[in-house]
C-alpha cells in the first residue's frame, strides 16, 4: 500500500492531530513525520501549542483526534498499551520535575526498578553510568534540593535515558535554568544527538538548533507554519510570521 | 471544693482510665489513618461514582456529631445482627469518624504536590498506583504529619465521648470518683491535668514539625 511505503522507516508519523482543552482548540491539525535518528527542533511563540503537541506524542495529553504512528505501530488508546509506549519515549520537562525525595541515583534508577521490574543493583549500576555520562557522578547521593537547575535537568535527562527510549522529547529544557548553566545541559543534549538519539527539542536556542537539528519546525497558533533545515528556516524564512518571530528571538 | 488528696488517693484508678483512653486513641488512630488514606485516594482517583460516594461519606461524617456516630454504632449495629463489645465498637466509630477528616488531610497533601511530579512518573511508564506509591505519597509524608498529630490530639479528647456507652475511660473514672466522694470537682481537675499531659506534647510536636516543613 502506498501509505505504508511512505511510512516505511519512520519512527514517528503524525497526521491531522487536534487537541482541545474544553472548547479551546490548541492544536488545529498538525502533521509531520520523523526518521530514526532524526533531530527535530520545534520553535514558535509562547502559547502556540509546542508543549501540548509534544505532550500529545506520549499521551500525557491525549489528543482529541488524529493519527500517531510510533515505531511502526498506530497508537490507538483503546488497544495500545500507553504505559508501554511511554517507556519508549523519554521526556524532559521545562521544570525538570525531578523527584525531590530521592537522590540523583534513586531518581535515575526508579524507572527501571519500578516499571521494568529490574534488579535494583543492576539498575543502580547503570544509573551510575548514566550520571557519569551527564557529568554528575559526584552528585549521585545528592537530593534535588541540593543541586543547581542545570544539575537537576541533567538528572532528569539521565532518568529518561535509563528507560532506553527510542525517542526523546525535550520541552524547553533550558528555559528555567540560569544562563551561565545552560551550556551544561546543551552539551549533554549535543552528545546524545552525536550518539544517534532520535529527538524532538522545543527550544529557542538558535546555536543548538543550527548545530544539531536536521530540521526545524516553526509553529504558530496550533499549526505548523513552515519547516526546513536550520539554514533554510533561519536564513531564508518564507513566511512572514516566521520572519517576525525570528527577529524577536534574535533581538532577545 | 478542690481536694488534692482525693486526686492523689485515686490516682491509680484515674491512670487506669487514662490507659484505656490512650489505648482507644492509638487503636482508633491507626484504623482512622488507614481508612482515611483509602477514602482520600478513592475520592481522588476512584472515578465519578466512587468519588461521589466517598465525598458523601466525608461530608456526612464531618457534619455529624462524633457522639451520634458512637451511639449509632453501639445501639444500631446489634439490630442488624452485629454485636460489638464496647472497645471495638468505640474504636470503630471513632475511626469511622476521624477517617473522614484524615481523608481530607491526605487529599490536600496529594493535591499540593505539583502536577509535574505525576507527569514525570507517567512519562517513565508508571501506572497511577506506582506513581502514587513511589512518587506522590512519599512526598506527602512530611506534609501530613503535622495535621495528623493535630487529629491525634483531638482524638485523645474525643475518646471521652465513650463515657456515653459506659466505657471506663479517664473521664468516666473521674465521674465515678466524684460520685463516690461527693466531690465531683477534684477528680475532674485531676482528669483535666492528665488529658493536658497527653495532648500538649503531641500538639507541641505537631508545631515543631510544621516549622520544619516551612
Ligand atoms: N491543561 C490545559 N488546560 C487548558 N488550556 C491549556 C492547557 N495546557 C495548555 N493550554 C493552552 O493551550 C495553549 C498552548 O499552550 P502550550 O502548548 O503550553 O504552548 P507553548 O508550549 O507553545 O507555549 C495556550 O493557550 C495554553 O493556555
Ligand atoms: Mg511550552
Amino acid at each position: 500500500m502506498p501509505v505504508d511505503q511512505h511510512q516505511a522507516g519512520k519512527i514517528l508519523n503524525v497526521e491531522d492531530l487536534h487537541k482541545s482543552f474544553g472548547s479551546l482548540e490548541v492544536i488545529k491539525g498538525v502533521g509531520f513525520d520523523m526518521d530514526y535518528q532524526e533531530r527535530l527542533v520545534l520553535m514558535g511563540p509562547s502559547g502556540s501549542g509546542k508543549s501540548t503537541l509534544v505532550r500529545c506524542l506520549n499521551w500525557i495529553e491525549p489528543p482529541t483526534s488524529g493519527r500517531v504512528t510510533f515505531d511502526g505501530v498506530l497508537v490507538d488508546p483503546k488497544s495500545t498499551d500507553i504505559r508501554r509506549l511511554r517507556e519508549d519515549i523519554g521526556m524532559v520537562f521545562q521544570q525538570f520535575n525531578v523527584f525531590p525525595h530521592l537522590t540523583a541515583l534513586q531518581n535515575v534508577a526508579l524507572g527501571p526498578v519500578v516499571v521494568k521490574k529490574g534488579n535494583r543493583t543492576a539498575a543502580e549500576a547503570e544509573a551510575m553510568e548514566l550520571l557519569a555520562k551527564v557529568g554528575l557522578s559526584h552528585r549521585a547521593a545528592y537530593k534535588p534540593g541540593q543541586m543547581s537547575g542545570g544539575e537537576q535537568q541533567r538528572v532528569a535527562i539521565a532518568r529518561a535515558l535509563a528507560m532506553h527510549p527510542k525517542l526523546m522529547l525535550f520541552d524547553e529544557p533550558t528555559s528555567s535554568i540560569d544562563i551561565e548553566l545552560i551550556h551544561e545541559v546543551l552539551e549533554v543534549m549535543v552528545k546524545l544527538a552525536d550518539e544517534g538519539m532520535t529527538m524532538i527539542v522545543v527550544t529557542h536556542e538558535m546555536g543548538f538548533a543550527r548545530e544539531v537539528a536536521d530540521r526545524v519546525i516553526f509553529m504558530d497558533q496550533g499549526l505548523i507554519i513552515e519547516s526546513g533545515t536550520p539554514k533554510e528556516l533561519f536564513d531564508h524564512p518564507q513566511q512572514e510570521r516566521t520572519q517576525s518571530f525570528l527577529s524577536k528571538v534574535l533581538m532577545a | 471544693m478542690l481536694k488534692w488528696s482525693i486526686i492523689w488517693e485515686n490516682l491509680p484508678f484515674l491512670l487506669a482510665g487514662a490507659g484505656t483512653t490512650l489505648a482507644l486513641t492509638v487503636v482508633s488512630m491507626v484504623f482512622a489513618t488507614a481508612a482515611g488514606l483509602l477514602v482520600g485516594l478513592l475520592n481522588m482517583y476512584g472515578g465519578k461514582v466512587v468519588g461521589a460516594i466517598t465525598r458523601l461519606y466525608i461530608e456526612v461524617v464531618r457534619g455529624t456529631p462524633a457522639l451520634l456516630i458512637i451511639l449509632l454504632v453501639y445501639y444500631a449495629l446489634p439490630i442488624v445482627g452485629i454485636n460489638l463489645p464496647q472497645f471495638p465498637a468505640a474504636a470503630v466509630s471513632l475511626a469511622a469518624c476521624y477517617a473522614a477528616y484524615i481523608a481530607e488531610v491526605f487529599r490536600a497533601a496529594v493535591e499540593s504536590i505539583p502536577k509535574g511530579q505525576s507527569e514525570a512518573a507517567f512519562s517513565l511508564g508508571m501506572s497511577r498506583l506506582q506513581a502514587l506509591r513511589f512518587v506522590i505519597l512519599p512526598q506527602t509524608f512530611r506534609r501530613v504529619l503535622p495535621p495528623l498529630a493535630n487529629e491525634f490530639a483531638a482524638l485523645i479528647k474525643d475518646t471521652s465521648l465513650v463515657a456515653f456507652i459506659s466505657m471506663q475511660d479517664l473521664l468516666f473514672k473521674a465521674k465515678i470518683i466524684g460520685a463516690r466522694t461527693y466531690n465531683p470537682m477534684s477528680p475532674l481537675i485531676g482528669a483535666a491535668i492528665i488529658y493536658l499531659l497527653m495532648t500538649t506534647p503531641v500538639m507541641q510536636w505537631s508545631r515543631n514539625l510544621e516549622k520544619r516543613v516551612d
